[in-house]
């Protein structure tokens, strides 16, 4: 149960590849997520967004994460569907047009910023956002975040079970008690993951973390010619697009 | 009729990497027997068959006649309750006697019969003065207690344990083996996951032996565990009895002597 739960995650979880994404700068790379991204939100039509989420495939194919990319892509058909009905619904004229545009702008965004994760080490991107000025204690939170998504995943998988072999059935009864029916596995989960939490805490004190002011790192990140080109061609389109949106010159 | 009957069994979470392959294992009611074996042997994943939380992926699993891929886990676990290895991972409730009833109502006991069972087992499992108290304010090995009281309460057939003596003290550990021994006298069928040597040999006659998801030994705990191929393959340490045994060959000590009490005779005959 729990497994497809997740499943979404799945599509962030970095593996290490040796392509020529997987090699790019994570600065390089989280410029391109960034620009992509405004990109996407300043067009309201239909075929840009097509023509940014069909380039975005192209970087998929490269980096060669189909596979996790689209188990990523899958877990967001029942929202788009859901965005489309609502926006749809709410759309003052040509509804179709925009609800379309809507469900294209999630999921363009979705598969953006799932190449950037799939691409991009912890390791790299906390280096990445040092770099960019972001404290160390901080990038440190996030990369723990993501080295304990598949422990949390099997905390949850062996909750489960053990309340299940004590009788919990949690397919059966109304919507009240099926809600009541989750606090047997909330509570444990909560609980422990606190604890462990404290662990974690412990032990990284232990090993004299925070110990002196500045850091050196054992792995360095460097731009190369490849990246500084990729990132200028990259603000240069964003610049370009601004401009023509800010003079009106975009289709609306 | 069997407690336990697993034939051909194969298991994967993903595929092709077998986590268990061709079990076939039969354990009769009122049985008690020991499953043995290196981390990651596949012990937890064959428990998780008995109540039918995972199904075979070829083979089949039947308890007590019942086949597990045609049972909900619910009707499994009235039959075999299984006490998993970390209580964190099940104490839940605001005091230790909703946590003991919790099965109870999920099994529709009446209220009465909740009631005077809790009580019953929190006096027997020495929990008594907790009834009001949060789980999470427990002991270690009075958390241990309760996960174990929480399944025995509704007395189910058969009961499995995971790791009970793990991570508990030596006075903790003898009340476990006491509680167990009483039990396994009753009748009840009684198995246990374990790398505890010294425990297995305490309480069980039979002892199962899994090795990377396969079956390499199983019979009399005697011969299982003074085989020094099996113990090998299990990554486990012959017990001291056996190992005194062992370096006192040469006066003419057998090789599959497991019990102090076996060993004290050769010693007195020796002498």
């Amino acid at each position: 149960m729990s497994h497809t739960r997740i499943a979404i995650l799945r599509g962030f979880e970095f593996r290490e590849k040796n392509t020529i994404i997987h090699r790019l700068d994570p600065r390089a790379k989280a410029i391109y997520t960034i620009v992509m991204s405004i990109i996407t939100l300043m067009f309201t039509t239909p075929l840009p967004l097509l023509i940014i989420f069909l380039a975005s495939f192209i970087v998929v194919l490269l980096a060669k994460v189909v596979k996790e990319w689209a188990s990523t892509m899958k877990c967001i058909i029942i929202l788009s569907l859901f965005i489309f009905v609502v926006n749809y619904l709410m759309a003052p004229t040509d509804k179709l047009n925009y609800a379309i545009s809507m469900t294209m702008r999630l999921i363009t965004l979705t598969s953006v910023f799932s190449i950037f994760f799939l691409t991009t080490s912890p390791e790299d991107f906390s280096l990445a956002l040092l770099k960019l000025g972001v404290p160390y204690e901080y990038t440190l939170i996030f990369t723990m975040a993501l080295r304990f998504i598949p422990t949390l995943a099997r905390d949850l998988q062996m909750i489960i079970d053990a309340q299940r072999s004590r009788g919990l059935e949690l397919e059966k009864g109304n919507v009240i008690q099926r809600v009541k029916k989750f606090l047997p596995i909330l509570v444990p989960l909560v609980v422990y993951e606190i604890k462990r939490s404290f662990m974690v805490a412990e032990a990284l004190e232990a090993r004299a973390f925070g110990a002196i002011e500045t850091r050196t790192y054992f792995y360095e990140i460097k731009m190369k010619p490849l990246d500084w080109i990729l990132s200028t061609l990259l603000i240069m389109l964003l610049t370009l697009i601004v401009f023509l949106y800010l003079t009106n010159m975009l289709p609306k | 009729m069997l407690a336990i009957e697993v034939k051909g069994l194969y298991f994967y979470y993903t595929k092709d990497e077998y986590v268990l392959k061709d079990i076939t294992l039969e354990i009769e009611e009122g049985e008690s027997v020991a499953i043995m074996g290196s981390n990651g042997a596949g012990k937890t994943t064959l428990i998780k068959h008995f109540n039918g939380l995972l199904k075979p992926v070829k083979g089949y699993v039947k308890v007590l006649g019942r086949d597990t891929r045609k049972h909900t886990v619910a009707e499994l676990s009235r039959l075999i309750g299984i006490v998993f290895q970390n209580p964190d991972h099940q104490l839940f409730a605001e005091t230790v006697e909703k946590e003991v009833e919790f099965a109870l109502r999920n099994f529709n006991f009446p209220e009465s019969e909740i009631k005077k069972r809790t009580a019953k087992i929190l006096k027997y499992f020495g929990l008594g003065k907790y009834r009001e108290v949060s789980p999470f304010n427990l002991s270690e090995g009075e958390k241990k207690r309760l996960t174990i009281a929480s399944v025995l309460v509704y007395e189910p057939e058969i009961v499995v344990l995971d790791e009970p003596t793990i991570g508990q003290d030596a006075i903790q550990r003898k009340r476990i083996i006491e509680v167990l021994k009483e039990l396994i006298k009753s009748g009840k069928t009684i198995i246990a996951v374990t790398h505890d040597v010294e425990f297995a040999t305490e309480l069980f006659k039979r002892v199962v032996v899994l090795s990377k998801g396969r079956l390499i030994a199983d019979g009399d705990i005697k011969d299982v565990l003074t085989n020094r191929e099996v113990l090998e393959a299990a990554n486990l340490l012959p017990s001291q009895v056996t190992e005194c045994a062992w370096l006192l060959k040469d006066l003419g000590f057998p090789e599959n002597i497991i019990t102090v009490e076996e060993l004290e005779e050769h010693i007195i005959k020796v002498i």
